[in-house]
C-alpha cells in the first residue's frame, strides 16, 4: 500500500513511536532509531530531552592506568580492555567522559562554567553523531524521525539540528511538521519551571503562547498530533514529589513525615488539549509518570523514561481519519 | 606524578532535572519485616502437629537458608532494574511478556485474593478474639468474652474480613500518603506488641503457665483443667509423644510452612523506583538479605520464648487445636497462637491492648499490602495492553489506581466466602498461597540467573556485574541455586501431604486449581491480544527487547 495512503480514513492507520527523556543513553538511542524497523512505524517521534546529565573524568594515574568514580564506587582502570567496558558502561547510563591528567581535571574542578562548556561540546558532538547515525540507518525507507529538545537541553546543543540537511531527519522543535498526508504534529519543547532550574524553562503562560502561535498554521486542529515535552497540569501524567528549591540539590518537601506529591504539568498544554481536541497527545518530562489520560475524546500519554538501565520506554499510536485508534506502551 | 596519584576524580553535574526517591533503605527494610508478617502463627500452630519431632528453631533456619539464595538473586535483580514493578518486569524482561503476565497474575494476582481472606481470618483469630477475650478476663464484662467469641465464628470472620477489606480499600484509594503515614504507627504498634509478647512468655515457666492458662480458659469458657484435657485431646487426635526425638528431615520438609513468612524478603523490589539509592548493592543486601535475617532471628526468638514458657507439651498441644482438629485445645473456640498464650498470661489490661492491637494492626498490614503490591501489578499490566485500560486509570483527585482497588476488592469477596464456608479450606488450604507465590518467586530467581545472558547489555551496566565466581556471575549462581530451593519448596506443597495442598489430602482438587488459575492468565492474554491486533496493535511490543544494532 502506498504510504500517502496511510493515516486517510478507511485506509491503514499511520503508526507513530514515540520516547523521550532518553538523556545521552547511547544504547537507548540506537534502539529508537531501530524501533521503527522493529515495531513496524511509520514516523520515528522523540519529545524531548536528549541530553545526559552526568560527566565522568577518567583521570590518568600513574603509567598507564586510570581513576573514576561511577555509582558510589571508585573505578581503577588498568587494561585498554577495561577502559572499552566502562565507557560502554558509561554509555549505557548515557554520561559522558572524557579523559585528562590530574591537572587538567583540577582545572575543572569547581569551575562549573567550564564544567557547563564540557557537557555543551560532548553533547553537541555526540547529537551530531546520532543525526547522522539516523541518517544512515534509515536511508531507503520512508521513515522519518522528528527531533526536538526539552527543558533539559540547552540551545548550545540543541543548535546542531539546525545543521540538519539530511532527509531522514527532521527538526520539529517549536514547529508545525507533517507526518503523512492527512496530518499535522505541534511540537514544543519547554517545560514550566522546575526546582532544577534547567536551560529550557518558560512560564505557563509563555508556553499557552507558543501552543497558541503554532495552532494559528493549523487547519484542522482534530487532525494534530500534540508533541509537548511537558504533560498536562494534574493529569495523572505529571504526578511527582514536591522538591524544596531553597537548597542544592532539592530536596523533598515532607509533610507529616510524609513527601508531598504534586502535579508538575501545565495548565495552558491542559487548556490546548481540551480545547483544540487534538487526535492524540504525547508527552514526557515526568519519568515516573508513565500512564495515560483523556480529555474529551483525545488520549494523552506519557511513556516514562528508563534510560539509565538501557531501556527505552516508548509508546506506539495508530492514528488514521484524525483520531488514534490504537496504542500500545513498549519497554525495549 | 606524586600529584596525579592523589587526585580522587569526582563525577561532574549540571543543573538538570532529576528522579528523586523518597524512601530510604532502613524504610525498605522496615518494609519488607513488616510484609513478612512476624505474627504469621503456622510455623507455631501447624508444624508442631503436622510435622512432629521436627525442631521448630532448625525449620526456620532451614527455612531462611533457602530463601538466601533467593534474596542474593533479587539483590542483583534489584540493582539492575530499580524499577517499580518487581517481578512482573524482571520476569518480561528475560522470559518474555507472555510468560511473564501468567505467572504474576495466576500466581500473584489472583492467588492474592486468598491472602485478603487471610489476612480478615488474622484479624480476627490473632487480633479481635484474643484481645476481647483477654480484655474480658481481665476486665469480667462478658460483653468483651462475647465479642471474642464471636469473632472466630464463620459469620464473625466473613464480616470482619469484608471490613477489613473495605477499610483498607478506602485507605489506599484516597491517597497512598495516608496510608505510609499509618504504617509508621503499625511498625511501632507491631514491635511493642512483639516484645511484650516476648516479655510474658520468657518471664514464665511451664506450669505457671499451665495454670494461668487453665484459669484464662476457666474464665472465657467455664472449663476447669483445661490444659490437662487439652494435652489428653492432643494424644486422642494424633499426638504420638511429648517429646518426639529429632526429625531433622521432618525439618526440612517444614520449612516451607515458614517460608510463608521468609519468601516476602524481597516485596520492597516492587516499589524499587522510590527507594533512594536502590541501584547501590549493599543497600539492597541490607533490604532484602538484612530484612530476611532480621526477620528470621525474630521467629527464632518467638519459638524459644514459647518453648521456655509453655513448654514443648504445650507448643505441641496448641499445635494439635489447629491441625489435628483437637477442639480442647481451643479457647473461646480459637486457636493458640503466640498473642492468644501471651494474653492468657496477664490481667492487665493494658498489657492484653499492647499484644492484640499490635497483632491486630499487623494483619491489617497484610492486606494493605495484598491491595498495594497487586492493584500496582494490574496498573502495570493495563499500561501494557494486557487488560483493559479501565484497570491502569489513576483518579484525578486522589493520584490512586482507584478502579483496580475497587475491582481488586470485589473479586476478593467471593474468595473471602469460600475461605470461611468450606470445610477445611481455611486449614489446610491456608498455605496454598504460598505455594502459589512461591511460582513467581521461583521464575524470578531463574530470572536472576538467565539475566546475563537475556539481558546482557542491561547486566553488564549493573552495579553486580563485577562479582563472579571464576567466569560464571554470581548472579547466575544465586539465581540456579535459588530457583532449585523454590523448586523444592514448591514442589514439597504439592507431594508432602502434611502441607496441606498434596493429592493425598484434598484429591486431584489443588491441581486443578494450580491449573485453572494458570489458564485464566493465559486466556486473558491471548484474549488482549487478539483484540489489540484488531486494532493494528501487537501486544507483544510491550515486552520485545529492541537489539540497538
Amino acid at each position: 500500500m502506498p504510504f500517502w495512503k496511510k493515516g486517510s480514513p478507511g485506509g491503514e492507520p499511520t503508526r507513530i513511536f514515540y520516547a523521550c527523556d532518553i538523556h545521552g543513553s547511547e544504547p537507548t538511542y540506537r534502539k529508537f532509531l531501530n524501533a521503527a524497523k522493529f515495531y513496524d512505524v511509520d514516523a520515528l517521534v522523540f519529545g524531548g530531552d536528549l541530553m545526559g546529565k552526568l560527566l565522568i573524568p577518567i583521570v590518568r594515574d600513574t603509567g598507564s592506568t586510570w581513576r573514576a568514580r561511577l555509582q558510589a564506587q571508585n573505578h581503577h582502570i588498568t587494561s585498554p580492555e577495561q577502559m572499552t567496558e566502562f565507557k560502554e558502561k558509561l554509555d549505557t547510563l548515557g554520561f559522558y567522559s572524557f579523559e585528562c591528567d590530574a591537572e587538567e581535571y583540577q582545572w575543572y574542578e569547581g569551575h562549573q562554567d567550564r564544567i557547563d562548556d564540557k557537557f555543551d561540546e560532548l553533547a553537541k558532538a555526540k547529537l551530531v553523531d546520532w543525526i547522522e547515525l539516523a541518517e544512515r540507518r534509515l536511508a531507503g525507507s520512508d521513515v522519518r524521525v522528528y527531533l526536538c529538545g526539552g527543558n533539559d537541553d540547552t540551545d548550545a546543543v540543541l543548535s546542531a539540528l539546525d545543521d540538519v540537511s539530511g532527509d531522514r531527519v527532521v527538526n520539529c522543535e517549536n514547529r508545525v511538521v507533517p507526518i503523512d498526508d492527512e496530518h499535522v504534529m505541534a511540537t514544543v519543547g519547554y517545560s514550566t519551571p522546575t526546582p532544577w532550574d534547567t536551560p529550557r524553562e518558560r512560564t505557563d503562560e509563555e508556553i499557552g503562547k507558543v501552543i497558541e502561535v503554532l495552532m494559528a498554521e493549523i487547519d484542522d486542529p482534530s487532525r494534530t498530533v500534540f508533541n509537548f515535552h511537558c504533560p498536562p497540569l494534574d493529569s495523572g501524567l505529571d504526578t511527582c514529589m514536591k522538591l524544596d528549591a531553597s537548597v542544592w540539590p532539592p530536596k523533598p518537601i515532607i509533610e507529616n513525615g510524609q513527601p508531598v506529591y504534586y502535579g508538575a504539568g501545565a495548565q495552558s498544554v491542559a487548556d490546548a488539549l481540551e480545547r483544540y481536541q487534538p487526535a492524540v497527545g504525547v508527552h514526557g518530562h515526568i519519568h515516573e509518570s508513565r500512564g495515560i489520560t483523556k480529555y474529551g475524546r483525545t488520549p494523552a500519554l506519557n511513556p516514562g523514561s528508563e534510560y539509565g538501565e538501557g531501556v527505552l520506554r516508548g509508546l506506539i499510536v495508530a492514528i488514521r481519519g484524525g483520531e488514534a485508534v490504537g496504542h500500545q506502551f513498549t519497554s525495549g | 606524578m606524586a600529584e596525579a596519584e592523589a587526585v580522587t576524580p569526582q563525577v561532574f553535574t549540571r543543573r538538570a532535572s532529576g528522579l528523586v526517591r523518597v524512601m530510604s533503605p532502613y524504610s525498605a527494610f522496615i518494609y519488607n519485616i513488616l510484609t513478612m508478617g512476624i505474627i504469621f502463627p503456622w510455623t507455631f500452630i501447624w508444624v508442631p502437629a503436622a510435622f512432629q519431632g521436627a525442631n521448630l528453631v532448625l525449620v526456620i533456619l532451614f527455612a531462611f537458608l533457602f530463601e538466601v539464595p533467593i534474596a542474593l538473586a533479587y539483590a542483583w535483580l534489584a540493582t539492575a532494574l530499580p524499577r517499580s514493578g518487581g517481578d512482573y518486569v524482571f520476569q518480561s524482561r528475560v522470559f518474555g511478556g507472555g510468560f511473564g503476565f501468567t505467572v504474576v497474575f495466576a500466581f500473584f494476582v489472583i492467588w492474592i485474593l486468598q491472602w485478603v481472606a487471610l489476612s480478615g481470618w488474622l484479624l480476627a483469630i490473632l487480633g479481635i478474639a484474643p484481645t476481647f477475650l483477654g480484655l474480658g478476663v481481665a476486665t469480667g464484662i462478658d460483653a468483651f468474652t462475647d465479642i471474642g467469641t464471636w469473632a472466630v465464628t464463620s459469620n464473625g470472620i466473613i464480616i470482619i474480613s469484608i471490613a477489613n477489606a473495605l477499610i483498607a480499600l478506602v485507605l489506599l484509594a484516597s491517597g497512598f500518603r495516608n496510608y505510609v503515614r499509618f504504617q509508621y504507627f503499625m511498625w511501632y504498634a507491631v514491635l511493642i506488641s512483639f516484645a511484650a509478647a516476648l516479655i510474658l512468655l520468657f518471664a514464665t515457666n511451664p506450669s505457671t503457665a499451665h495454670a494461668k492458662l487453665d484459669s484464662f480458659a476457666g474464665a472465657v469458657d467455664g472449663v476447669k483443667g483445661f490444659f490437662a484435657t487439652a494435652r489428653q485431646g492432643a494424644l486422642a487426635a494424633g499426638i504420638t509423644s511429648f517429646h518426639p526425638p529429632l526429625w531433622l528431615v521432618g525439618a526440612v520438609l517444614a520449612a516451607p510452612v515458614t517460608w510463608t513468612s521468609l519468601q516476602w524478603a524481597s516485596y520492597s523490589v516492587e516499589q524499587g523506583g522510590e527507594i533512594k539509592n536502590a541501584h547501590v548493592f549493599r543497600n539492597q543486601l541490607f533490604i532484602i538479605v538484612g530484612s530476611l535475617a532480621a526477620t528470621a532471628l525474630c521467629l527464632i526468638l518467638l519459638s524459644l520464648a514459647l518453648n521456655h514458657g509453655i513448654g514443648q507439651d504445650g507448643v505441641i498441644t496448641a499445635s494439635s487445636g489447629y491441625w489435628l482438629g483437637n477442639s480442647s485445645a481451643l479457647i473461646g473456640g480459637t486457636y493458640m497462637a503466640p498473642d492468644l498464650i501471651a494474653i492468657a498470661l496477664t490481667r492487665s489490661w493494658i498489657i492484653v491492648l499492647l499484644v492484640g492491637v499490635g497483632f491486630a494492626l499487623n494483619s491489617f498490614q497484610i492486606v494493605c499490602n495484598c491491595y498495594i503490591g497487586c492493584t500496582r501489578i494490574m496498573v502495570a499490566q493495563g499500561l501494557d495492553g494486557l487488560l483493559p485500560d479501565w484497570f491502569s486509570r489513576v483518579h484525578a483527585k486522589w493520584k490512586t489506581p482507584v478502579n483496580a482497588h475497587v475491582a481488586y476488592f470485589v473479586a476478593a469477596l467471593p474468595v473471602i466466602f469460600a475461605f470461611n464456608k468450606i470445610a477445611d479450606w481455611s486449614i489446610k488450604w491456608a498455605l496454598g498461597v504460598t505455594f502459589a507465590n512461591g511460582i513467581v518467586f521461583m521464575f524470578s530467581a531463574l530470572a536472576a540467573g538467565l539475566l546475563p545472558y537475556r539481558a546482557k547489555k542491561l547486566y553488564e551496566a549493573s552495579p553486580g556485574a563485577k562479582y563472579k565466581f571464576g567466569n560464571t556471575p554470581m548472579v547466575t549462581v544465586f539465581g540456579v541455586l535459588g530457583f532449585l530451593t523454590a523448586t523444592f519448596m514448591v514442589g514439597a506443597f504439592l507431594f508432602v501431604k502434611e502441607l496441606g495442598l498434596g493429592y493425598s489430602v484434598s484429591g486431584w482438587l489443588p491441581y486443578y486449581i494450580v491449573a485453572g488459575t494458570a489458564a485464566v492468565g493465559l486466556i486473558i492474554y491471548f484474549t488482549m491480544k487478539q483484540t489489540k491486533a484488531q486494532k493494528g496493535i501487537k501486544v507483544e511490543y510491550a515486552f520485545a527487547e529492541i537489539p540497538p544494532e
